[in-house]
Formats: structure tokens, C-alpha cells, sequence
């Protein structure tokens, strides 16, 4: 494990010197709140945030991916993006989360392996930053994450007032503080000791949700009227799912014009929508709101469980922050759990 | 407000006890500070005391809940249509008016407890207020104070008229008419309606509206959050999901969430009743109160209609009369 210190004015200096060719992503504090954007000097970088209002998915995953292109019979596929990334301000529960991704988009067998994911992924660097003070919303460390967590990350970065502590958490990682090492000064032990209290602090202040046995719970109450009443409220808007980080459910559609040229594109979708699930019947097994959550619900906290060994949901509180009635995940968990 | 509060839980007790209702909707304190949120109340026993006293009535209760109640009445020859006792506020009754016009709600089933507005708290203004420093509690006094804590531990006192929905400033309906219970109390004054913003913008060059539009637009992600939160909102299939048709794209190409928001808000013509409840469910931040308000204004100004509180006059897009305005046809 590579450490090293530098002043939080140098920061773009380093990223940029140690980029290279890769394009140098970080939060800044855009029109909606803060996003991850290209970033080309040191002033536009803030750290002054909790967390990004969008999640850093959609630099891997964006909305609308162009698959392909065509004109009449013949099609043109588009080429995997190439573009190399260092990406800087990822918090610890949004970098775990594209462990997850990662899992969906190459499954383990091999057979379905993503290009336009998987190829972006491959090229980036993660640089994650621990967070001091987690907002109230969050509860990462009840589903296996810590507000100083290293999962997914290649570089955790503590904030010790004015300085960054960098420390590699892999091979690429550590490479790339190997090729700035100019840039970096020691950590001396007053900078470790710091982090490390900042990173207990941070976690002891956290609130503790209790999810043991949940997924054998919800798997046994499918049919129980209570996911009518705990999903009541819900308004089908589908805000929650767009702004999770783990939510990876997309709709393949082409757009053309009148002379038959066009494009396949992949846009998110969510399980919230009337289309999610619309067989060409006209059939859709989700046609109200219960069912809709339901399956939000089933599909973060025991289907990938199954499927992966994951809870698909890393306590980011977005969904908690966001949704327009305050339809709050951890009560309707808490309720299930109790049922 | 408390004693509002108190009235409304009184008044849900009694129409649980006499057996008028199946459902109340009202507020409860929500999970996160500057929020109320809608809460149902499904009479399991006849009266649910332990849930009635949740209830609350302050300044945190902007969600216009007529959103829910179509859904309700969808017809469904298995069940019978519940009766629902509903808190309302004059947007909220506006709202409910619409759509009994359009017969999404049957008046009878319903069991309005008007409460007068005093104007509802702007939760981002307030947060803008601190800038980015969390705030992690709220509450109000009754002599209008806003007691605020952030996370560094400090206490500030907002004065409450400072911090309203601009909704709430422009309201010209903050008393309601024609409910079943009317909670006793004061509304704030009306506003003017707002026009005069909506005229300043008009007044500007084409390019700059075209910027605006443009920028605010941009913002958007296409999740649906000011749709699903309109009360007006409830066609079963809406234009941007028919497939067969299609009218639009899926993706966030600006033209295509142009026209979403273009059209769905022309939709509204004759029946927004400016809530700005998509402006709040929006999880971006997309100021659509230009583009409704506009819309609000065209239909006074054209057929001398404001969507009000009697369920007897007719909406101007449901009618034709020889003397309606047709110069947008003539004039472009
Ligand atoms: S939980 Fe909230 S954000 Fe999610 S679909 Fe329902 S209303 Fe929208
Ligand atoms: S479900 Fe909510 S808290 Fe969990 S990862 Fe998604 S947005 Fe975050
Ligand atoms: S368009 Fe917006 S302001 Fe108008 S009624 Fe619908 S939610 Fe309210
Ligand atoms: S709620 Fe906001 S982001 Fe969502 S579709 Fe409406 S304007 Fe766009």
C-alpha cells in the first residue's frame, strides 16, 4: 500500500499530472447540485459536499448510450468508448456500489459481458474520498459499507483540513501515485492517526438499522397486504430509482427518421414505469404501485442477494433525500423486518 | 396552527365514529427536517386513535395530496369505491375541484375539511439559506419562527414569512370555499396571481427566453417526478409512453424532454392550479413555474377562466363558445 500527502490547493495539479491522456473527472458544483464533470482547473473541483445529487453511474452507465446505427438493412455498430478516466470525489458508498454494477454488466459465467460498461470501467481510476461527516440520510455501515470504505475504490482519500491523505487501495492505485510520486509528501503519523480517528468518528456517529433476516422475511411475505399500506404514498415518479446508484435497469429503443436511418439507443428505465415489464401481450405482471415497489424492494434486498451475494443498495440515502413524499426506505424496511 | 391541528384530528375522529369514511389523508411528520408528508389512515378499528394523533397541520404540508384520490375511484366492478375524508388546502381544493369536473372523483365520497393557509416554508429556500451546511432539525413556533439546527450543532431562528413557496406568495385562493368542515383561523392575504413575471419574461428578447428554456430543460433526467405529482396529471396512458404511436423518445436528448414538458404542461391548460407540486417533486431542480404559470395565464387572459372552487362552471377546453378568442389562430 502506497501513501502519501498533499496540500488539498495541489490536488488538480496532481490529477492532471498524473492522468496523462485520461480525462480527470471530479464534483463540482453544477446548475442541479453538485455532479461529477470534466474538470480543467483547480477552481472548479469542490469539497464542499456530502455527496453528488446524480450518482457516478451514469459516467459509466449514462442515460442514453447510442448501441448502434443504421440506415435501411445495414447496421453499424458503434464503437466501444475508448476514453480513459480518472475519476476524484467518489464517496465510499458509490464506489462499492460499481462493484455491483460490475457484476450485472459481466456475469460471472462470462456469456454477457457489457462492451460499452465494461470497456469504461477498464479504463478508469478510482479515486474515492471518505467522508467525514456522513448526512443524517445515510446508512451505508447497515449494508456493509463504512463511510471510509476501500471497496471499489483504487485510492481512498482522507480530508484532513488542509491536506488530502492519499492511500492506494490497488494495483492501479498504486501506480498511479507511483507516477506523481514527486507530487506527494510523507504521511507522517499525526496524518494517520487523524484519518483514522475521522474515519471511527464517522462511523460510530452513523444510525444502525437492523436487516438481519430480512431477505428471509420479504421472501416468505410476497402476498402480505401490508406492502398496500407501506406503499401507499409512493407516487410511481420513479425519482429514487434514476438517482440510485445500483439501479441498473435499462430500455432498448430505436429512433429513426423517415428514410429508415437511425439509431438504437440504451436508455435507464425503471421498475416504477407503466413500460417496465409491458409484455407484447399487453399484459404487465406490475400493473399498480404495490407491485411496482414490491419488486424495487425485492430486487435490492433478496434477488440480488441471490443472484450475486450482494444487497443491491449501499445506503447512499438518496432515495430518502429526493423522493417527493418522503417515502423513506429505511421505515418501509424496518417494517417488513418487524412483520 | 396548532389548534388547527388539533381541529383536524377532532373532526377525522368524528367521521371515523360516525362511520362517513374508510380513509383519512391528511400529514404526518416526516422522516427528514422541513417535511410533513401525506399519511393514510385506513380505519382498521373505528376509531384509530394511536394513528389520528399523528396527524399534524404546520408549515411543512406543500404536498398537494389530490394526487392520490383518482386511483381510488379507477373502475374496478369488484370493489366498492372507498369513502375518503381529505385536509385540504385551497390548492389541494382546486385540485379535487378539477377532478371532479372530469369525473376522476365522485364528490360524494369525499369528505373535505378545508383548513385556511397561512402559505407554506420553501424547504430550498431555506437550505439555500446555509448553504450546503446540513440541517438536521426543524420546527415552528406560533409566532411565526422558524427554529432551524445544522449540523455544527447551531441553532438559528428564520422568521417563517420569510421562507414561503412563491406559490403560496402569489396564491389568490389561500381560503377554501364550499368544503363539508372548515377549520376555524385566518388565511393569509391573496396574492396577485404572479402575471408579472410571467410579462417581464415575455418582454425579453426571444434568444434569452430561448437560453432559459433551454437551461432549465437541460437539467431535466426524464424520471417523471413532476408528472406523477401533479393531481392532473392522471391519464392512464400519457403521451410520452404510448409505443405504438410514439410521439416522442425515451432518452434525455433535449428536444425530446423539450417536448415532454411542452406537452404535458399545454395538457394543463385550463386546469393547473398552480401548486407547483411538479416544481417541488422535481429531484433536479427544473423550474417549470414559468412554463405552468404561463399556461395559467394564456387561459385568463383567452377565455377569462381561472380554475376556482365551484365544481359547476365549465373548463374552457371542455367547451365551445362563439365568442372564445381564436387570434393564436389567426395571429401566430
Ligand atoms: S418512492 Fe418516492 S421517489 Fe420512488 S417512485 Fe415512489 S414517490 Fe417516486
Ligand atoms: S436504495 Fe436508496 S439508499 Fe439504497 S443505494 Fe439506492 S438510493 Fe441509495
Ligand atoms: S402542472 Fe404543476 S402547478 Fe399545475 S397543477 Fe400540476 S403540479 Fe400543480
Ligand atoms: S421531475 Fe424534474 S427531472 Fe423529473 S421529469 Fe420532471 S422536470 Fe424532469
Amino acid at each position: 500500500m502506497a501513501q502519501g500527502v498533499i496540500k488539498k490547493e495541489d490536488l488538480y495539479r496532481l490529477l492532471s499530472t498524473a492522468a496523462g491522456k485520461k480525462k480527470v473527472y471530479a464534483p463540482i458544483d453544477g446548475v442541479g447540485g453538485i455532479e461529477f464533470a470534466e474538470i480543467h482547473e483547480q477552481k472548479e473541483i469542490t469539497l464542499d459536499y456530502s455527496n453528488s445529487k446524480l450518482s457516478p453511474k451514469s459516467i459509466f452507465f449514462p442515460q442514453r448510450e447510442v448501441l448502434c446505427t443504421f440506415a435501411d438493412d445495414a447496421l453499424e455498430e458503434v464503437q466501444t468508448p475508448k476514453e480513459a478516466l480518472i475519476v476524484f470525489g467518489i464517496r465510499p458508498c458509490d464506489a462499492l456500489s460499481l462493484t455491483y454494477l460490475d457484476k450485472v454488466f459481466s456475469d460471472s459465467a462470462g456469456r454477457f459481458k457489457d462492451p460499452y460498461y465494461l470497456k469504461r470501467r477498464e479504463n478508469a481510476v478510482i479515486i474515492s474520498l471518505a467522508c467525514k461527516e456522513p448526512r443524517a440520510t445515510c446508512f451505508c455501515t447497515s449494508v456493509g459499507g463504512s463511510p471510509s470504505g476501500k471497496e471499489g475504490a483504487d485510492i481512498l482519500v482522507y480530508e484532513l483540513a488542509d491536506k488530502l491523505l492519499f492511500e492506494s487501495c490497488s494495483d492501479r492505485g498504486q501506480d498511479f501515485m507511483k507516477t506523481a510520486s514527486v507530487l506527494f509528501k510523507q504521511a507522517e503519523e499525526d496524518h494517520k492517526t487523524a484519518a483514522k480517528e475521522q474515519a471511527e468518528k464517522a462511523k460510530d456517529g452513523m444510525p444502525v438499522l437492523n436487516l438481519n433476516g430480512l431477505k428471509e422475511r420479504v421472501d416468505k411475505v410476497f402476498e402480505d397486504p401490508l406492502w398496500d399500506e407501506i406503499t401507499r404514498n409512493c407516487l410511481g415518479c420513479g425519482a429514487c430509482t434514476y438517482l440510485c446508484p445500483t439501479c441498473h435497469c435499462f430500455d432498448i429503443t430505436d429512433e429513426e427518421n423517415r428514410k429508415g436511418e437511425g439509431y438504437r439507443i440504451r436508455t435507464w428505465d425503471s421498475c416504477q414505469y407503466p413500460l417496465f415489464t409491458l409484455h407484447a401481450s399487453g399484459h404487465n405482471p406490475r400493473v399498480n404501485k404495490k407491485q411496482r415497489m414490491r419488486q424495487r424492494i425485492m430486487h435490492k434486498y433478496s434477488y440480488t442477494v441471490d443472484n450475486y451475494g450482494d444487497i443491491f443498495c449501499v445506503g447512499c440515502g438518496r432515495c430518502i433525500l429526493y423522493c417527493p413524499v418522503n417515502l423513506d426506505i429505511r421505515d418501509m424496511l424496518n417494517t417488513l423486518n418487524k412483520l | 396552527m396548532e389548534s388547527m391541528e388539533k381541529k383536524i384530528r377532532e373532526i377525522a375522529r368524528e367521521i371515523f365514529i360516525n362511520q362517513k369514511i374508510d380513509f383519512f389523508l391528511g400529514y404526518e411528520e416526516g422522516s427528514v427536517p422541513l417535511k410533513s408528508r401525506p399519511f393514510f389512515i385506513q380505519a382498521k378499528e373505528k376509531t384509530p386513535d394511536g394513528l389520528i394523533n399523528r396527524l399534524v397541520w404546520n408549515s411543512f404540508c406543500s404536498n398537494n395530496l389530490a394526487v392520490f384520490l383518482p386511483k381510488f375511484f379507477e373502475h374496478d366492478p369488484r370493489k366498492k369505491p372507498p369513502r375518503i375524508g381529505i385536509s385540504v388546502k385551497g390548492c389541494d381544493l382546486r385540485s379535487i375541484v378539477a377532478l371532479i369536473k372530469e369525473k376522476q372523483v365522485p364528490r360524494e365520497n369525499i369528505v373535505l375539511i378545508g383548513v385556511p393557509c397561512l402559505g407554506m416554508i420553501d424547504k430550498t429556500k431555506v437550505e439555500a439559506n446555509f448553504q450546503g451546511l446540513e440541517i438536521i432539525g426543524s420546527e415552528e413556533t406560533p409566532e411565526g419562527v422558524l427554529n432551524i439546527t445544522t449540523k455544527d450543532g447551531k441553532k438559528h431562528h428564520l422568521k417563517r414569512e420569510e421562507f414561503l413557496q412563491e406559490a403560496c406568495i402569489e396564491c389568490r385562493f389561500p381560503m377554501t370555499e364550499g368544503t363539508d368542515y372548515l377549520i376555524e383561523g385566518k388565511a393569509r392575504d391573496p396574492g396577485d396571481g404572479g402575471y408579472a413575471r410571467i410579462k417581464a419574461f415575455e418582454d425579453k428578447p426571444p434568444e434569452e427566453r430561448w437560453e432559459y428554456f433551454k437551461r432549465e430543460i437541460s437539467k431535466c433526467i426524464r424520471c417523471n417526478a413532476c408528472r406523477q405529482a401533479c393531481p392532473t396529471c392522471w391519464c392512464k396512458e400519457c403521451f410520452a409512453e404510448q409505443t405504438d404511436l410514439r410521439w416522442i423518445g425515451a432518452s434525455i436528448d433535449l428536444s425530446d424532454t423539450m417536448i415532454f414538458h411542452l406537452i404535458r404542461i399545454f395538457h394543463q391548460a385550463g386546469r393547473c392550479v398552480e401548486c407547483d407540486a411538479c416544481y417541488r417533486a422535481c429531484p433536479m431542480g427544473v423550474d417549470l413555474r414559468m412554463f405552468t404559470k404561463k399556461i395559467v395565464q394564456d387561459v385568463d387572459e383567452l377565455f377569462s377562466y381561472v380554475p376556482g372552487f365551484s365544481t359547476e362552471d365549465t373548463p374552457p377546453m371542455s367547451t365551445f363558445r362563439e365568442e372564445d378568442s381564436d387570434n393564436f389562430i389567426s395571429e401566430p
